[in-house]
């Protein structure tokens, strides 16, 4: 039992804004009262619901891959030193699975959804997310170029091509459904890409990423699953992609679409040399359609690394930086790419992405749809978000940063001309109760009866990067894993799944195809219920726009 | 600097040798130099996972200092002079892994031998080592872009492999043998072998300058571009003869073949082989 | 700068058309890599199987799996790294020195040969093995096909891969990765990993005499690694967990009998690629399972005073 007392209370889900009231907590959730337990004063603070981050990379086989690419950034990172309470590990732009939930944690985060899983080592992303302590989990399995549903979509098999999808979610032990570079990642295969909606994928002759998109969006709220369809644009990062972007979010009128990571699909200009923003027609067209919601990808300076199931991207980006490059393409299902990436002020181009995150977060006026992400690691690690908090919070301060830019970067973008701040409650939605309803986490992101007791309780300061950087405390299921910025306890986190419905006759359709086409036992493929640490199947319904 | 602080020395005896490595990277000017005798003694080193006091492994002489002296063998002792700025070391034995690593200013002379990773990715400095020398001297610790970026490594004896590897400036002379990779993908910077190298020298070089006094053996991604005694190298050759090595640059007594490589890269990196005048080509 | 460009094993079996294998016996070594994976196979792009495919084999000598090959490729010895990197001259048609190519024990016309079918081919793969990444270069063998695989993307679909050694080595890999950020080679005697192969990886701690202890789990280095490793592993305590008896347990001070994982233990092991495969053991043994031990042997030391005391504090030694 635990009682928090005299702190300002943002819980926007339920229109409380900066009250001061009372919050308890018993068994793991919000009640209306207790007796007796334990009283946190919370005088001269701030409570919000625990952080959610929507889309994040924090486990599976592409981060890993990308862990052991880079020991000169792993050296510098912030050492995770072992105590009697938490394990050694590193931070940095790749964090170590232990380190990954301390540095979540540590921030007031309490549930990330690892937004990219190949269901082909879904197994070993699960085995990951089972070491991150403190945070619960859900996680997207690709989709877009899994070779068993494009077959379908180029036969027309819409309705069998659902209940393959159906089956796959399951297998992996998977939340929602990523799309990434849909056709595209497939076409890197041969070394090639799809860049436009339209063009047709290599291998087939009917199947173009605008087909994969609509029809995957289709069968996700068909399935009724709590997160749309989770997707990653074709012609990520390249100069002049808005358009390909805008012609993505028409063709998806109609249905449910989270656009990951929007940033990188907001350029105008015809190259690098003219590359500019287009954030501002991109957020016209997303503010008038409530059936879309997105996050951020904002970018910040300084080293990361850059990882995705965009093969083509990563190519594409090795040849540009001449450094490192990592590549593992999964058979039948996907691709991803890692090139080590440092955004320099100087530089027009990333100069460009970082106003774009930050234009893009200004501009949509429902805070309600666009969610705080760096795409991390690839924009900037996800410790960093304080950073952002800062800037959208003070003009004044984005006014110094953007003295940091070379002069004629000036002309590129608009966020100059941007005033809007952000409010306290409205960054509480950004990072908490948005993106929880975006994943349809009915018990997250917020604090009414009955929600988990997931609290993040800030000193209330004028410093605002560190007032988000350091947490007084933060509670986890109603235990208070952080006090005094240390780590004082951790507990298990849970996994979300859905298991939606599908004739188990399926099997029978993929299985001959699977033991073609794979070098897997058919049996060694679905992931065991028993490798998730405290399954939270959520209910699916089926969603009508 | 004032004139007291530099004659002040710290003087350090090791009165046993552990018997796993010990990591002491306090044992650095910068570190001891505002300290007081008895804070030096209570610095902390690391046996394997436990944290000592220093005077537990040495006897102290003296206040902090700019200058240290260490005596016995610390052929065990880890990091001695790590991003070190300034002042001097002078270890009368051996000395242990990643000597000067990080370092960017001041002098380390060691008598005896050093081991694997002597100005690791040092940026500035002077290091002696009269001994022998293990591998990756200079080099770039695992993953890292660049190596040495500056300053000089001497080594009187022998050295292992990939010395100098993906350094950028700075100066190397070894004056006995090296192994394998001397200068690998070297971007930079100028490594002397007196008494040349095993295989593969300056395997993927991009640029660079690497110098040897005896024939070796190159990569099939070298090419032969002309004969000839460079003029830098008689400026070269003269600041060398202060250091104690003699390059010899007198056209009377031989010339240099120059091979530019490694076309893998494609780099313009360059070997200077010398060839006395007595003998004909021999590599 | 190169980097590591792989992909998963059924890539290769429905799409690879040339599968060179670099310093490996895939016939005696990997017997079913042949008929599961590469040549043998018939795949989604590939539907001929091995009529669709060109099998390269690069050895220093003719081992029985020359016979599966099109093309043997007689490399000298320790000369690996010397063709690797005059092919990655090559396939950017920079110079080389013809008479330095001899002295590989291939000519000229054989690296052009090669070279042509590199960039022709759809989809290209190394398989590389001990042969070349524990001969003299050791890593930087590796990163010598590595870096050519990576460049050769220019071109055409172009991965490598390395065929890993008995037991779940790639397992060990992945796991100390997500839980360490390095691979192998990692100290945690700071309280957190650090990273570097020479410094700390086994053999040389051991050849070194840099460690007081040692606790083997699933490996027989007492039959694989250099006799001076052999005797410090003798000097110091060595603690074994193995369900059988090796070379290794008879010079340990302690040898654990564990359960044999597969057989009557459970778990996950790494394919050579990285994928997952679980085990599903089909019988029940009297002993317990590695992680049982080890779990028991953390949770005593867990009550043991903590020897890291925070960065302020000094602790004497035990």
């Amino acid at each position: 039992m635990l009682r928090i007392t005299g702190g300002q209370v943002y819980d926007p889900a339920n229109n409380v804004h900066g009250v001061v009231r009372d919050l308890c907590i018993e068994n793991g959730r919000v009640v209306a009262d207790v007796s007796g337990g334990r009283t946190i004063d919370a005088s001269g603070m701030i409570v919000f619901p625990g952080g959610v981050d929507v889309h994040t990379h924090v486990a599976g086989a592409a981060l890993n891959f990308a862990r052991g690419m880079i020991p000169e950034q792993q050296r510098m990172a912030r050492a995770i030193t072992r105590s009697k309470v938490q394990r050694a590990g590193i931070g940095g732009s790749t964090p170590t699975t232990f380190a990954t939930g301390y540095l979540y944690a540590g921030l007031g985060y309490t549930t990330v959804n690892e937004a990219a899983v190949p269901i082909l080592s879904a197994r070993h992303t699960h085995e990951e997310l089972h070491d991150t302590p403190i945070l619960d989990k859900s996680c997207c399995a690709l989709m877009a170029n899994n070779e068993l549903l494009l077959d379908l979509f180029e036969a027309g098999e819409f309705e069998k091509a659902r209940e393959v999808t159906a089956w796959l979610i399951y297998a992996a032990k998977a939340y929602g459904v990523k799309a990434v570079n849909p056709g595209g990642v497939t076409g890197w295969k041969w070394g090639k890409d799809c860049k436009g909606l339209h063009d047709v994928v290599p291998g087939y002759n009917k199947v173009t990423p605008g087909k994969i998109i609509s029809a995957l969006a289709k069968i996700v709220d068909d399935l009724g699953l709590p997160h749309p369809l989770h997707l990653h644009c074709n012609n990520l990062g390249a100069p002049g992609n808005f358009t390909t972007t805008l012609e993505t979010m028409k063709l998806l009128e109609g249905n449910r679409a989270h656009m990951a990571h929007l940033q990188y699909h907001s350029y105008g200009g015809d190259d690098w040399y003219t590359m500019k923003s287009e954030s501002a027609t991109i957020a016209e067209y997303f503010n008038a359609h409530p059936n879309l919601t997105t996050d951020a990808g904002a970018v910040l300076f300084g080293d990361t690394v850059t990882i995705t199931a965009d093969g083509p991207w990563q190519h594409l980006l090795y040849k540009l930086t001449g450094k490192k490059w990592g590549n593992i393409d999964v058979e039948n299902e996907t691709g991803c790419g890692v090139v080590p990436y440092v955004y320099k002020e100087k530089n027009l181009v990333n100069a460009v992405q970082w106003a774009v995150g930050l234009e893009l977060l200004l501009l949509i006026n429902d805070p309600w749809r666009v969610f705080l992400t760096t795409d991390h690691p690839n924009g900037a690690a996800f410790w960093r978000y304080p950073e952002i908090i800062q800037l959208l919070m003070s003009s004044e301060f984005r006014k110094e940063e953007l003295k940091k830019l070379a002069p004629k970067a000036m002309k590129r973008i608009i966020l100059p001309e941007l005033t809007r701040e952000y409010t306290l409650s409205e960054i509480a939605i950004i990072t908490s109760a948005g993106p929880a309803r975006a994943l349809g986490l009915k018990q997250k992101g917020h604090l009414g009866i009955g929600a988990d007791a997931d609290v993040a309780i800030f000193n209330a300061g004028k410093d605002v990067a560190r007032m988000f950087s350091y947490p007084r405390y933060v509670i986890k299921s109603g235990e208070v894993v952080i006090e005094e910025g240390e780590i004082r306890k951790t507990v298990d986190g849970k996994g979300f799944l859905v298991k939606p419905h599908y004739d188990p006759k399926i099997e029978d359709y993929i299985r001959p195809l699977f033991q073609q086409v794979y070098t897997m036992s058919f049996d060694n493929y679905p992931v065991e219920m028993s490798r998730i640490m405290h399954p939270d199947i959520q209910p699916c319904m089926p969603h009508n726009l | 600097m004032h004139a007291s602080q530099s004659m002040t020395k710290t003087i350090l005896t090791l009165k046993k040798a552990p018997h796993v490595p010990l990591e002491a990277e306090v044992i650095s000017p910068d570190v001891f130099s505002t300290l007081t005798h008895d804070a030096v003694c209570g610095l902390t080193v690391f046996l394997g996972k436990r944290q000592l006091r220093l005077d537990e492994f040495f006897d102290v002489e003296g206040p902090g200092s700019e200058n240290i002296e260490i005596h016995g063998d610390a052929a065990r002792v880890k990091w001695i002079g790590k991003t070190m700025t300034r002042g001097s070391i002078k270890v009368h034995g051996n000395a242990g892994m990643h000597l000067g690593a990080y370092m960017k200013g001041g002098s380390i002379e060691v008598t005896g031998n050093a081991s694997d990773w002597v100005g690791g990715e040092m940026k500035g400095g002077f290091i002696r080592v009269a001994g022998d020398a293990g591998g990756l001297l200079g080099a770039a610790y695992r993953g890292s872009v660049t190596g040495m970026s500056g300053g000089t490594i001497l080594i009187g004896g022998i050295a292992g492999t990939e010395l100098g590897m993906r350094m950028k400036r700075g100066t190397i002379v070894i004056g006995g043998a090296v192994r394998d990779f001397a200068g690998l993908q070297m971007k930079g910077g100028t490594i002397v072998l007196m008494s040349g190298a095993e295989l593969r020298t300056g395997a993927w070089m991009a640029r660079g300058t690497i110098i040897s006094l005896k024939p070796i053996k190159l990569m099939p991604t070298f090419g032969q571009a002309c004969t000839y005694v460079p003029t830098f190298l008689q400026m070269y050759a003269r600041h060398l003869n202060t250091l104690g090595f003699s390059l010899p640059c007198d056209l009377k007594n031989g010339f240099y073949q120059r091979f530019t490589g490694d076309s893998s890269v494609p780099g313009k990196g360059e070997i200077l082989v010398w060839q006395p005048a007595s003998s004909s080509r021999g590599s | 700068m190169g980097g590591k460009v792989s992909c998963t094993l059924g890539e290769v079996k429905n799409r690879a058309d040339l599968i060179i294998y670099w310093g490996g016996n895939p016939a005696e070594c990997h017997p079913r890599h042949f008929t599961k994976y590469t040549i043998m196979q018939k795949g989604k792009y590939v539907p001929n199987g091995r009529k669709d495919r060109t099998m390269v084999l690069v050895d220093i000598r003719e081992t029985p799996s020359a016979k599966a090959a099109d093309i043997f490729l007689q490399v000298r010895p320790t000369k690996d790294f010397e063709v690797i990197t005059l092919l990655r001259a090559m396939i950017k048609d920079q110079p080389v020195d013809e008479a330095a190519v001899a002295e590989t024990g291939l000519s000229l016309e054989q690296l052009r040969d090669l070279v042509a079918r590199m960039k022709a081919c759809k989809f290209g793969v190394f398989f590389f093995g001990m042969g070349l990444s524990m001969t003299r270069g050791k890593h930087m063998n590796s990163a010598a096909l590595l870096t050519l695989a990576a460049e050769m993307n220019a071109f055409t679909k172009f991965v490598a891969m390395p065929m890993r050694g008995h037991g779940n080595v790639t397992g060990g890999d992945v796991i100390l990765r997500y839980t360490t950020g390095y691979p192998f080679g990692i100290s945690l005697s700071r309280g957190y990993p650090r990273f570097n192969p020479g410094e700390f990886s086994t053999i040389d701690l051991l050849i070194r005499g840099d460690c007081d202890a040692a606790l083997i789990l699933g490996a027989d280095p007492g039959a694989t690694m250099p006799q001076p490793a052999i005797e410090h592993l003798k000097r110091i305590p060595t603690i074994v967990l193995d369900p059988k008896v090796t070379h290794t347990s008879r010079l340990a001070r302690v040898h654990i009998t564990t359960a044999a994982t597969g057989i009557s233990a459970g778990g996950t092991v790494y394919r050579m690629d990285e994928i997952p495969l679980p085990l599903r053991p089909p019988l029940k043994g009297p002993y317990p399972t590695d992680e049982e031990v080890i779990r028991r042997i953390r949770e005593a030391v867990a009550k043991k005073a903590d020897w890291m005391p925070g960065m302020n504090g000094v602790v004497a030694a035990a």
